[in-house]
């Protein structure tokens, strides 16, 4: 019963955005299947693991492409072992290399992302980012590591204060950190060199989906000129938004913004608490991925390069109901 | 020379210190009210030191908040005309005069946050989303209005950190029966897109039609430019600044950071800095429309209303200035 009580407790951290990155949004997904699909003896347990845990963790953060990406490769795995009729001990052992390999990419790419990233910053600027992300830090690292002097501007990312604990690590790391509040972001513009931000998504538009806020710290570097680089692997690629679907922005509940206490003092109040914004193109100067730095509308020329075109994707419900006819 | 004040007094200079006392059109009041209990509370007996007293006082209170001008505005509107009269007042006439002008500046300010809600709410048509910030009277003055002429209307209200005055904003448009919804600041550029149009208020007009106000305004004017939302700000002609005009920067005031983040976290975490401005300048670009009590203006012609309502101490200004410059140049 434990791991039930663990996945209900993933699932409510995923969507609450308790787990902050989409780096280990997807690491955390991924390891909790490896340990099902490791307690599993036969084809059955497997499939029905699948089954059950997949479409929740989907549903649980669909803004988190590299979780999406790699759950519907497991799955797609899944279905091409047992229609090659391996064992259940051969599927098992596929699903769990896969899985490491998965995370060994990821964590590579960060690497890379970051070599390449950190040649964007020059000594004494002051980049500003938003909430926490692995491969910003990764990146900001590095520059550092070069010998080039950086100092952080960060807002603290309401209503979960991502951006306190973004602050906290940097400050572990030794970085200078400024923190404000979001709508101080703005005020603080003209004094920032360039903006930094990860992702959740980036759309076949090269629109990037990211924490709530980003957008808006995105438009006002944009009047003053400021620089904005996105971080993140080409995992990330929403690979369903080149067949139209939109990539779906979660809200937040009510209680992260109100006690429920509050809420019951303010009277008849509505709360709106959404979670990610998406970011226009136009807006971004660049993105940074492991394979090079790159025009957000360029996005379907990298597409194209690893997916083939056009990219042939198909839906994580539509793998599980193939899987459940296996 | 220091002077014993009543307790009253120095209670609502440390009301509006500490932000008990919010928003500019109530730290006017507030200040000139301190004014009037202050004058009531003079126990001395010659009018030249009561001018005196009654300095030290304004001065206090004039100390409490560098970036609001509707406080030196209302302290100004009680403290030039007992200058001009001064010398023709006997202590009871100065006295009465205080209290009389102190009057009649806060009947003028309520009736000023009033006709601002009846001259704005024409610009509010029913069905119209409206977004707001912080918590401003004259603002909700227009959206009130509005809907108690049967407007149906939607509010967004952001919460507006670090303080939260956009839960006061909803609570009392809630009570209202206005359809309200808070928000949390950074989704502002999110739900814009539903917006028609922006209504807030403003801490200080300057001479070009800037907005100074809560932090967060000018992030909200920009997101409104962007989505062609109009943006219209709600505001008193005793939030027009006449310092502006002779050159002065409005001073944006930067709070402690323990309203943003608790002591416990500024000692564990000693580096990292905690910036905390109370307010922002919006440009005059990004502003539709101001609505002041005497009329809508656009924020380019701030300096009409500047000089109509502050003619007395602009021309004051300039003379000090030139008596100054003259004297630099010999």
């Amino acid at each position: 019963m434990r791991e039930y009580e663990d996945f209900h407790k993933l699932i409510g951290d995923l969507r609450d955005g308790r787990i902050f990155g989409s780096t280990e949004a997807a690491e955390k997904a991924l390891t909790f299947i490896k340990e099902q699909v490791g307690l599993c003896s036969s084809l059955n347990e497997i499939k029905n693991t699948l089954i059950e845990y997949v479409p929740p963790l989907v549903k649980a953060r669909p803004t988190s492409a590299l979780t999406v990406n790699c759950l519907r490769e497991i799955v797609e795995l899944t279905i091409d072992c047992i229609k090659r009729k391996m064992d259940a001990q051969k599927v098992k052992e596929n699903i769990c290399s896969k899985i490491d390999e998965m995370l060994r990419k990821a964590h590579e790419s960060v690497k890379m992302i970051a070599g390449i990233g950190a040649k964007r910053i020059k000594d004494g600027d002051t980049i500003l980012t938003n909430t926490y992300s692995y491969t910003v830090l990764n990146v900001l690292e590095k520059a550092r590591d070069e010998g080039k002097k950086i100092s952080i501007f960060i807002p603290e990312s309401r209503p979960g204060g991502e951006g306190i604990d973004m602050a906290v690590e940097l400050y572990k790391r030794g970085f200078p950190v400024t923190l404000f509040v979001d709508s101080a972001v703005r005020y603080m513009m003209k004094e920032a060199d360039l903006v930094l931000i990860g992702a959740e998504a980036i759309a076949a538009n090269g629109a990037v989906v990211n924490k709530i806020g980003t957008s808006m710290i995105a438009l006002a570097a944009h009047e003053a000129r400021v620089r904005v680089f996105v971080a993140a692997g080409t995992y990330k690629f929403s690979l369903e938004t080149f067949l139209g679907e939109i990539v779906e922005l979660t809200y937040r509940r009510p209680e992260v913004l109100l006690s429920s206490h509050e809420l019951r003092a303010l009277g008849n109040v509505k709360v709106l608490c959404p979670a990610f914004d998406v970011t226009p193109p136009e807006y971004i100067d660049a993105i940074i991925t492991e394979r090079g730095v790159f025009a957000p509308q360029a996005v379907p020329l990298i597409v194209r390069e690893i997916f083939g075109w056009p990219p042939l994707v198909k839906d994580i419900s539509v793998l599980i109901e193939e899987l459940k006819r296996c | 020379m220091n002077y014993k004040l009543p307790k009253e007094v120095l209670e609502i200079a440390e009301g509006i210190r500490s932000m008990k006392i919010r928003g500019a059109g109530r730290i006017a009041r507030a200040a000139v009210k301190a004014l009037k209990i202050a004058a009531l509370g003079y126990r001395g007996s010659n009018v030249k030191d009561f001018y005196d007293y009654m300095m030290y006082a304004s001065k206090l209170l004039l100390a409490t908040r560098p970036t609001a001008v509707s406080l030196p505005n209302a302290v100004a509107y009680v403290m030039s005309r007992l200058s001009r009269n001064i010398e023709a007042f006997s202590l009871n006439e100065a006295v009465d005069s205080v209290v009389k002008w102190s009057d009649e500046f806060i009947e003028y300010s309520l009736k000023a946050t009033q006709l601002i809600g009846e001259i704005g709410e024409g610009r509010i048509k029913s069905g119209n989303i409206v977004l707001t910030h912080c918590n401003s009277s004259a603002a909700l003055s227009v959206i009130i209005t509005a809907h108690r002429k049967g407007k149906d209307i939607r509010v967004y209200a952001c919460e507006t950190r670090p303080k939260f005055q956009g839960k006061i904003t909803a609570k009392t448009l809630a009570k209202e029966g206005i359809d309200v919804t808070l928000i949390p600041d950074s989704a502002v550029r999110f739900f814009m897109k539903d917006v028609d149009l922006v209504i807030v208020g403003a801490d200080t007009v300057a001479a070009n039609g800037a907005v100074v106000n809560k932090i967060g305004t000018s992030m909200i004017a920009l997101a409104a430019h962007e989505a062609r939302v109009r943006v219209f700000v709600a505001a008193e002609t005793y939030k027009f600044s006449p310092a502006t005009v002779i050159g002065e920067l409005v001073t944006i005031e930067e709070r402690p950071p323990t309203e943003v983040v608790d002591k416990d976290f500024l000692r564990r975490y000693p580096g990292i800095k905690v910036r905390n401005p109370a307010f922002d300048v919006t440009p005059p670009e990004y502003i539709d429309a101001i609505i002041t009590e005497k009329g809508v203006i656009s924020p380019h012609a701030a300096i009409l209303v500047l000089r109509e309502e502050f003619a007395w101490t602009l021309e004051e200004r300039m003379k000090k200035l030139k008596l100054t410059l003259n004297y630099e140049i010999e």
